[in-house]
């Protein structure tokens, strides 16, 4: 189809790193600019393809639950269901006994679920506008960062419910809840640096959409999500969970809105460094990769 | 002499498959390959190799060749779909290639979402997009339905909206793969129209097709390719009739093998179209990415019998 004129540089093989060798000498040099150049062209595109992510992002929200009858509402009701069965789980089943567990549990469940459905929906998102990459040139990166911007709207109607929730429990309602958007902000960069990366391997390599549904329910149990992490003093697991990002945000959002204290400041920040590096790497080897996506769709 | 002389100008491109890649492998698969591998041709398949050539401003070219020979691959690379993985190709102007769209439609919403997210894909200003929306509704005349979901299209309602957004743009450079066996008699009547129309209003026309008349009608140059290489440009006729002179070679060439199996007594050899499928590799996808309709939907009025 029709691609935008450009002021033509011609393209030629050589502008393809990863494709064709390098002169040995000046490859590490090389490399690092090539790094630079990538990431920021990546960035690029993300920022002058608006229309288009907005676009994406309203469609992805009208597919998903579209036959349904009770439509975008079921958004409110999954994080319901998921808090019910662990309340039951954890109270009845584990015998704890936790203070208010229904919000204990919704506090951690509802970011979790924004994370893992985005990721999972983000990994298949290139291979599955297979058609359309075949036949428009277009920044494939829109594509994973679009499922991710869904997640995040879908999580935003989610808190509608722990509105709700607060009706029950309103002694933990604190001024400490208005910290979420930064806490969420950041979950937002960690899980869109790991959709971005997902979406471009998966292209080539599938295994990865199959393995991260196991990946994700892993990490889910080992994520203080049910529990706590004061719950685990003494447990060597602990220091598992210190290399674990989610250990950082679900407490952060369970103090601000559960505890109503503040969220873990210095976590939270070495979470959003962390994700940043990632993040450059993901788009790093995205645009390395994303000229290969044609052959292989 | 400034580069922006030509159309498109391409120089000893070459574009190859990664045939472990496209074979659709596990790691596992690529784990063992990649262990024992020193990168050896032989894991590639070359699409195209060694392709020069360079199309004039007002001029139209037309590709020929049998199954598995690039054609359809060199228009990807025109379109700027795929990267060259060695040479050069630069093209000045919009270029535009009539897909067939209908397959990359979002189900869940509107025809009219999905022109709009068709016209975002492709970079279309926001304003150009709204301007045009209404005549490409009227183009692909499917009614209300045009606000109910694309899922409710019959295929051929789902197929003129597609012709009707590829076409909304007349391009610069119009990339033409033997289209378009669109719809019933009278949408095709429309749309032979408006390929007409492109046709006249762009400024090079890569053509690419079996059909050696409707070639000759409308490409006083062309490209005849085999297995990813030129193997002869020069004016359409003399294009034409070495391609003609091939085939009937490859013919007498088969019929001999045929005759030496039969004396000896083996099995009856593959036909000519069943040599060719088999030469297409998987790679190429060849009339696939950008299907293959009947040809003589091109060259009417005063369809070639």
């Amino acid at each position: 189809m029709t691609t935008p004129v450009r002021a033509v540089p011609a393209v030629r093989a050589g502008d393809r790193p990863g494709l064709t060798q390098r002169p040995p000498g000046f490859r590490e040099l090389f490399l690092q600019l090539e790094y630079v150049r990538l990431v920021r062209r990546g960035v690029q595109d993300l920022r002058t393809r608006g229309r288009l992510l907005q676009y994406l992002v309203g469609t992805d929200l009208k597919r998903t639950h579209a036959d349904t009858v009770m439509g975008q509402v079921w958004w409110l009701i999954d994080p319901f269901f998921s808090m019910a069965i662990y309340s039951v789980l954890v109270t009845v089943v584990f015998q704890r006994s936790i203070v208010d567990a229904p919000l204990f549990l919704f506090t951690a469940i509802l970011p979790w679920q924004w994370f893992q459905t985005s990721l999972i929906d983000a990994t298949t998102s290139v291979t599955a506008r297979g058609n359309l990459i075949r036949q428009i040139q277009f920044p494939k990166i829109v594509l994973p960062a679009a499922s991710t911007l869904a997640g995040a709207i879908t999580f935003g109607f989610g808190l509608i419910s722990l509105a709700a929730l607060y009706l029950l429990y309103p002694s933990h309602l604190s001024p400490w809840l208005l910290a979420l958007p930064v806490v969420a902000a950041v979950q937002y960069v960690f899980t869109l640096a790991l959709a971005i990366l997902f979406s471009g391997v998966n292209t080539f390599y599938r295994d990865v959409q199959n393995l991260l549904r196991h990946v994700v329910r892993i990490w889910f149990y080992a994520s203080p999500a049910i529990y706590s992490v004061t719950a685990l003093q003494g447990s060597l697991f602990k220091y598992v969970l210190s290399l674990n990002p989610f250990t950082y945000l679900l407490t952060s959002y369970r103090n601000i809105a559960y505890y109503g204290t503040a969220p873990d400041w210095v976590g939270l920040l070495s979470v959003l460094l962390l994700s940043l590096v990632l993040l450059a790497f993901s788009i790093w080897v995205f645009k390395r990769i994303e000229t290969g996506f044609a052959k292989i769709l | 002499m400034p580069r922006s002389a030509y159309a498109i100008d391409v120089q000893d491109l070459g574009i190859r498959y990664n045939l472990h890649l496209t074979r659709r492998t596990t790691i596992k698969g690529s784990l063992a390959e990649w262990v024992g591998r020193r990168q050896r041709d032989e894991h590639y398949f070359w699409a195209l190799r060694h392709v020069t050539f360079r199309i004039e401003h007002g001029e139209s070219i037309g590709v020929l060749g049998p199954n598995g020979a690039g054609k359809s691959t060199l228009l990807l690379a025109l379109a700027g779909i795929l990267a060259p993985d060695e040479g050069s190709i630069s093209v000045h102007g919009r270029v535009s290639s009539l897909l067939t769209l209908g397959a990359g439609f979002e189900m869940e919403v509107s025809g009219r979402e999905n022109i709009a997210l068709i016209g975002a894909f492709m970079g279309i200003r926001r304003r150009v997009m709204r301007d045009l929306t209404p005549s490409i509704i009227e183009f692909a005349d499917i009614g209300p339905f045009i606000d109910a979901p694309v899922r409710t299209y019959s295929s051929g309602m789902r197929a003129r909206l597609g012709f009707s957004i590829a076409t909304a743009i007349a391009p610069d450079i119009l990339l033409l793969d033997e289209v378009l066996g669109t719809g019933d008699e009278e949408f095709r009547t429309r749309s032979q129209q408006r390929i007409r129309d492109l046709v006249d209003r762009a400024r090079a026309i890569v053509l690419v097709t079996h059909d050696l008349n409707s070639v000759a009608e409308y490409c006083s140059r062309s490209l005849l390719m085999e297995k990813g290489r030129v193997v002869f440009e020069g004016p359409t006729a003399e294009a034409v009739e070495f391609y003609k002179d091939r085939i009937r070679k490859r013919k007498a060439q088969v019929a001999e093998e045929a005759a030496a199996r039969a004396a000896a007594g083996l099995p009856a050899p593959m036909s000519l179209d069943e040599l060719t499928a088999a030469a297409s590799e998987p790679g190429a996808r060849d009339g696939d990415v950008l299907r293959a309709g009947s040809l003589d939907t091109l060259t009417s009025p005063g369809q070639p019998g």
